[in-house]
């Protein structure tokens, strides 16, 4: 028997989840579309991110902590630096060369950055400073619940995401990046400075990402080294989507974040259903919930390559 | 070598061993390998068993990424199924050639099932979806213990004292594994220089530069990229296979990401799609490494911090330095070098 209120409650979590997803998925797509980078490094970013406020913002590297809201401000503000000096230092040399070498190259920055988080505090998580954690649950109509720590780091994403949204629809730089992320050579017959626009490209892109990482790390009460999974799991986001479509980012975080928290209540341990018409239960072991959306990522590969809002790549010799 | 073109026809031109000097490099330098290890130490035999391992892997993703151009990020999945593969024939007594034969194909297998969507798509979508492998494989296939039945167990221990093929020809001590891997390494080495010189090895480039004037001129490009998943994914696994038999014990954390991108690093400091690079990577690699990882042990005794987490912060900027520098590699740098020499001092 299907147990409705937990079934509501899974699905809500997962929302949340997709939501927070959304922020490292947007990141992801705002690159592709604008230079046509492929960051493997998003996970290892977004971690990147969710230890930073660790370090400014509790005393275990730094000899003093600073108040949590100048951590996480600092944070960010070390992510817009981040973008801006990747693009600069890394990322320009790499015009123009093969997608295989910047592919490799994203895939090196990510382990770098991996490494220097794990220099610092190895394998284990970090708590956050009290100021960032929120005990309890939030009750919801229905008779379901979400905790608070989740239900406030979900709220500030969306308002993340719709700040972007407006951000790319009303203002004259939105407007500059997505007309050079459409037709980069009109854009620049047009006036736009390419250059200036990719540097803000990689700028918010970074920072968009770190913020996605320390709020998946608040919605868990501290930074973990399982952030850095994101990075692969938000490829079945975007590819679903369609690897350059923004709204489809979102959408496609969505669908997986949903996905992946009813694979982990129903396909893993002792809450996994039982297959029809057998007391076998379909219980595929610890970790699953994070393997259906690769699952899907690898049949969306397979039947829609181009996403659900992508544009079908059309080659000429 | 004297200066100019010396050659006349195609057969000497395509030779493995055109001069009289690479006669002699061979003759004087081939039993080297072979001497070797009754003169050096168990320790440098091991560190050197484990780099000719390597080479095999890497010689694979050489055919896959540097011949047919396909991004493979599952290096280390493939390895693993070759690992737990051998590991399991071993037990029940197949012997170490079955055994490595047959975890190579199922490698193999795999790795073609991975390549279908080249079917539709190309480049990176390849490459998202062995990533997706290697996460599949890293987080849950072999760590999940009620998948046992498939895999025997995330950690097993790998029979040691197993014979060539069934009881006969036993091997087991240090310099038997050190011979085993070099004489594989040569076998695939020579595969790999021949594969690069057939027709395959050119189709398998024609798709590389452009597989859509490829398929123009009538390359069937699915067909032979999925021939360079089975060719490159076949010795991934069958190196794997040899790195679990010559440890004596697997665990799903050595086939990591991690080791991908080691891997990557070997192929593209040497030069991607070309042997001696891939050889040359692995080497001059493996010893860096090794000198690396014992002074950051050094440094992390001495500071009492996780030092040894810096490893991978160095191999990335070396890719990184690397690819900026001479996206062709060490080898190529090397090539312009000789090149420049030979014909000084005039420009051509």
């Amino acid at each position: 028997m299907v147990d409705w209120v937990t079934f509501i409650d899974i699905s809500l979590s997962g929302l949340g989840l997709g939501a927070l997803y959304a922020l490292v998925a947007m990141g992801f797509s705002l690159i592709y579309k604008v230079t046509g980078v492929l960051n493997f490094a998003q996970g290892q970013i977004a971690m990147i991110g969710a230890y930073g406020v660790v370090v400014f913002g509790t005393a275990t590297v730094l000899p003093a902590a600073i108040p949590a809201w100048a951590a996480v401000l600092v944070t960010v503000l070390l992510g817009l630096v981040l973008g801006l000096a990747l693009e600069r230092v890394v990322f320009r040399q790499f015009i123009g060369e093969p997608v295989l070498s910047v592919i490799i190259v994203t895939l090196a920055l990510g382990s770098i950055l991996e490494g220097v988080v794990f220099f610092l505090y190895g394998q284990n998580a970090q708590a956050y400073p009290s100021a960032l954690t929120f005990g309890g649950q939030l009750s919801l109509p229905l008779g379901t619940s979400i905790q608070a720590a989740y239900a406030i780091a979900v709220a500030i994403a969306l308002v993340v995401v719709a700040v972007l949204m407006l951000f790319f629809r009303e203002t004259v730089t939105g407007s500059i990046l997505r007309a050079s992320a459409s037709d980069e050579q009109a854009a620049m017959v047009l006036g736009v400075s390419i250059e200036r626009t990719i540097a803000l490209a990689w700028t918010l892109s970074i920072a968009i990402t770190a913020i996605g990482g320390i709020l998946l790390a608040t919605s868990s009460g501290g930074a973990a080294v399982s952030i850095e999974n994101t990075g692969i799991i938000i490829f079945a986001a975007v590819v679903l989507g369609g690897l350059d479509s923004i709204p489809g980012a979102f959408i496609g975080s969505i669908v997986v974040g949903v996905l992946q928290e009813l694979g982990s209540y129903y396909l893993v341990g002792g809450t996994a259903v039982y297959v029809p018409f057998t007391d076998v239960q379909a219980n595929f072991g610890a970790g699953f919930g994070e393997i259906l959306p690769l699952i899907l990522l690898l049949v969306v590969i397979l039947v829609k390559p181009y996403g659900l809002f992508g544009t079908e790549r059309i080659e000429r010799l | 070598m004297p200066c100019g073109e010396y050659f006349t026809d195609y057969e000497s031109r395509m030779g493995l061993v055109r001069w009289r000097t690479q006669k002699i490099a061979l003759a004087l330098g081939l039993p080297i390998p072979f001497i070797a290890p009754f003169l050096l130490g168990g320790g440098t035999v091991t560190l050197l068993t484990q780099a000719y391992i390597f080479a095999i892997a890497v010689l694979g993703l050489n055919v896959i990424l540097g011949y047919a151009g396909e991004i493979v990020l599952a290096q280390g999945a493939f390895m693993a199924i070759g690992a737990y593969s051998t590991s399991r024939l071993l037990a029940v007594g197949a012997g170490l050639f079955p055994a490595l034969a047959v975890g190579g194909l199922i490698s193999a297998l795999v790795a073609v099932g991975f390549g279908l969507p080249s079917f539709r798509v190309k480049g990176f979508y390849i490459a998202i979806s062995t990533l997706a492998l290697q996460f599949i494989a890293e987080e849950w296939f072999f760590v999940n213990p009620q998948l046992a039945f498939i895999h025997g167990g995330t950690t097993q221990s790998v029979p040691s004292n197993v014979g060539l093929v069934g009881p006969v020809g036993a091997l087991g001590t240090t310099i038997d594994k050190y011979l085993l891997a070099l004489v594989l390494l040569l076998v695939f080495a020579l595969l790999s220089l021949n594969l690069s010189r057939t027709g395959i090895g050119k189709t398998f480039r024609a798709i590389h530069e452009n597989d859509l004037s490829a398929s123009v001129l009538g390359v069937n490009v699915f067909k032979n990229k999925l021939l360079a998943f089975a060719i490159g994914g076949f010795m991934i696994g069958v190196a794997g296979g040899l790195f679990g038999f010559q440890i004596g014990f697997i665990n799903a954390e050595y086939f990591t990401l991690g080791l991908t991108l080691e891997h990557y690093v070997m192929l593209l400091f040497g030069g991607l799609g070309r042997v001696w690079g891939a050889l040359l990577g692995v080497g001059v690699v493996t010893l860096v490494q090794d000198y690396l990882n014992d002074g950051l042990n050094y440094l992390a005794d001495l500071t009492g911090t996780n030092a040894t987490a810096l490893l991978p912060v160095f191999f990335g900027s070396i890719i990184i330095v690397v690819l900026a520098v001479e996206p062709k590699g060490v080898l190529a740098g090397l090539g312009k070098i000789k090149e420049y020499l030979r014909t000084w001092p005039f420009a051509y």
